[in-house]
Formats: structure tokens, C-alpha cells, sequence
């Protein structure tokens, strides 16, 4: 660092290794971080995944399936109507609503509007909310049915299945619960000015690749779960 | 070079910039909705018509595959804005997944051999 800042030929193949000065691929320290931070999350996910895949060719019985196990709306006074998938369908939905109002949020930070960002963080945060009380629905329900991590339904037949299932879907709960209190605070810090301060609002843009990541992710449990 | 103070890369938008990136976000959000409905309705439709013999399923799970994987460009470019990084930081983001090619073949392999072995080995 000392001899960067000393030597002025050292400053200029600094430059011209990583093509934009100091911050590397033009791109700020902390988003840098946080897309490797997403890569070492993408193999512990992949590694859960890779063990379903792993599980279910080594079963001897017919994997139970998706129809069947989620067959029902797990809400209140909605169990008795047999639509398969939509429950998820709805969950999935809630993703993809907060994926855009994250992205919104990422593009009025662009054109440093703090009211934009507050404005499209706040239904973000709901609808994550919305994701893990959909979750909670589907547990209490499934858990009612018999399928535990230590029992299978009628409906699932193997052990592994609930297993799987309530670790990969768990993990990934965790992980929005994360993503929905980092946008508390983010939206709090936004409405109080901190990023009208720092200048610009790269943090945004960093929580915005986190909850991506987690839609990402959402992607292929729901692949792995509810569709093949 | 000032250490301390580093470049943050390409932070404020022009309106033109903010018009377009807006227009592509809209773009993708109906592809995914559609890529979405379109999923469910070919899981729904499959097991209500052929869910009993079971027939032809290696073809759902082939489209199911290729539909996440267009999801997950879509998300990847759009969303995380990673089709307008340098090139170099995309390869970087990409080269460490190469691992997981092999960890998928390996263990449904070793998921398959554990299969067979159940016949004369009761472990599980």
C-alpha cells in the first residue's frame, strides 16, 4: 500500500491491471465482497441440493410426488380444495413482486431519490414478511399431515423426503429472514439520510444482490420440491 | 493512487440511463411471471393427465430444467445487474460453479451405486 502511494510506475500498473483504479472490474469493494460471499452461499446450497439429488437416486421406492404431498392450501377453511401447486405458485409470486420492488429500489438509489428507495423498500419487506407466513402455513400443515424430519406422511411414504424438505426450505427461510431484516435497516438508514451523507447509495445495491441471491436460490428448491 | 477513497464504480444514473434500466426490468419481470405460470401449468397439467402411468417424464424435467436455468439469467443479468460488469468479473463470478458439474454427476453416481447396493447390503 505504502509503496503504491510512493512509487508513481507502481500506480500505473495498478491501474492498468484492474482497469479502473482502485476498486477492481469497476466495481465498489463491497459489492465485489458481497458477490463472493454469494458464491461460497451458492455451494453450501448446491451441497444441500447435490445431497437431494444423491438421496433420491438411492431409493429403492418411487419418490413421492409433488401433487400429492402439497395437494392442498394450507390456509384455514381452504383445506378441503384440492388445487395442487397453487399455494407455492402464490409463494413463488411473492419472490419475484420483491425481486422487482428491489430493483426498483436499486434504480431510484441510481438517481440518489431517497424517498424512491424508501418508498419501493417498504413492500419488499412485506412481501418477504408474506413469504415466511406462507412458510409457516405450509410447515404447520405438512407437520399436521405426519411429515416430520423423523416420519414420513401417508402422503410422502419416505423419510428423506420431509428430511430434505424441512432443511433446504428451512436454510432458505433463514436466509429471507436475513434478507427482510437487512432491509429494515436499510430502509431505515435511507429515511434518516445515511446514504445522502456517505453520497451514494451502493448499499442498496448491495442487499439488492443478497435478495436476488435468495430469489435465485428459490429458483431450484422450487425446481427440486414442487416440480420434478 | 489514494487507497483510502477508492472508486465506487459507475454510481449515479443519468435519466436516460434510469429510463432504459427501467424498461428492462419491466421486460424481465413479465418473463419470469410467464416462465413461471407456464412451469406450474405444465407440473399441473402433466400429473392430471399422465400422472398415473408416468410416462415421458425425463421430457417434463428436461423443459423444467431449462426453464429455471432461463429464470436464473434472467435474475443473474437483470436483477443483479451482472451482464453490465466487465467481462473479467463475470468469468470470476462463473469459473468457482465449474465444481459443481462435477458434484452433480459425482453424487447422483454415488446415489445411483447406493441404489444397487441395497440388494445386498442393508444399510439404510
Amino acid at each position: 500500500m505504502s509503496s503504491a502511494t510512493t512509487a508513481p510506475h507502481g500506480e500505473e500498473t495498478v491501474k492498468e491491471l484492474w482497469d479502473g483504479g482502485a476498486s477492481p472490474f469497476k466495481v465498489g469493494y463491497g459489492k465485489v465482497m458481497m458477490w463472493y460471499f454469494l458464491i461460497s452461499d451458492t455451494f453450501t446450497f448446491a451441497s444441500f441440493l447435490i445431497a437431494y439429488a444423491s438421496l433420491r437416486f438411492a431409493q429403492s421406492t418411487s419418490w413421492p410426488k409433488p401433487a400429492e404431498v402439497f395437494s392442498s392450501i394450507p390456509v384455514h377453511g381452504f383445506e378441503h380444495l384440492k388445487l395442487p401447486l397453487v399455494f407455492v405458485s402464490f409463494m413463488t409470486f411473492l419472490l419475484i413482486l420483491s425481486s422487482w420492488t428491489m430493483v426498483r429500489a436499486v434504480q431510484e438509489g441510481y438517481r440518489m431519490n431517497k424517498d424512491g428507495v424508501v418508498k419501493f423498500l417498504i413492500p419488499t419487506i412485506l412481501c418477504g414478511i408474506a413469504f415466511l407466513g406462507c412458510q409457516y402455513l405450509e410447515w404447520t400443515h405438512l407437520i399436521g399431515e405426519g411429515m416430520t424430519p423423523t416420519s414420513a406422511a401417508a402422503t410422502t411414504k419416505i423419510m428423506n423426503f420431509g428430511q430434505l424438505f424441512f432443511v433446504i426450505t428451512g436454510f432458505h427461510g433463514m436466509h429471507v429472514l436475513g434478507g427482510v431484516v437487512l432491509n429494515i435497516w436499510l430502509a431505515v438508514s435511507a429515511a434518516n439520510g445515511k446514504f445522502d451523507k456517505t453520497g451514494h447509495y451502493e448499499m442498496v445495491e448491495k442487499i439488492g444482490l443478497y435478495w436476488h441471491f435468495v430469489d435465485l436460490v428459490w429458483v431450484y428448491v422450487f425446481l427440486c420440491f414442487y416440480l420434478l | 493512487m489514494n487507497f483510502d477513497e477508492p472508486v465506487q464504480g459507475h454510481l449515479h444514473w443519468t435519466e436516460g440511463e434510469y429510463n432504459d434500466s427501467k424498461k428492462d426490468v419491466m421486460k424481465t419481470i413479465i418473463i419470469l411471471s410467464l416462465v413461471t405460470i407456464g412451469e406450474v401449468g405444465i407440473a399441473i397439467a402433466y400429473d392430471h393427465f399422465m400422472g398415473e402411468k408416468g410416462t415421458g417424464k425425463i421430457f417434463i424435467n428436461m423443459i423444467m430444467a431449462v426453464a429455471s436455468i432461463i429464470k436464473v439469467y434472467f435474475i443473474m443479468g437483470t436483477f443483479m445487474h451482472l451482464k453490465h460488469e466487465k467481462k473479467w468479473f463475470i468469468i470470476t463470478v462463473f469459473a468457482p460453479f465449474s465444481f459443481l458439474i462435477w458434484a452433480i454427476i459425482a453424487f447422483s453416481v454415488e446415489g445411483s451405486s447406493w441404489q444397487a447396493m441395497r440388494g445386498w447390503m442393508n444399510l439404510f
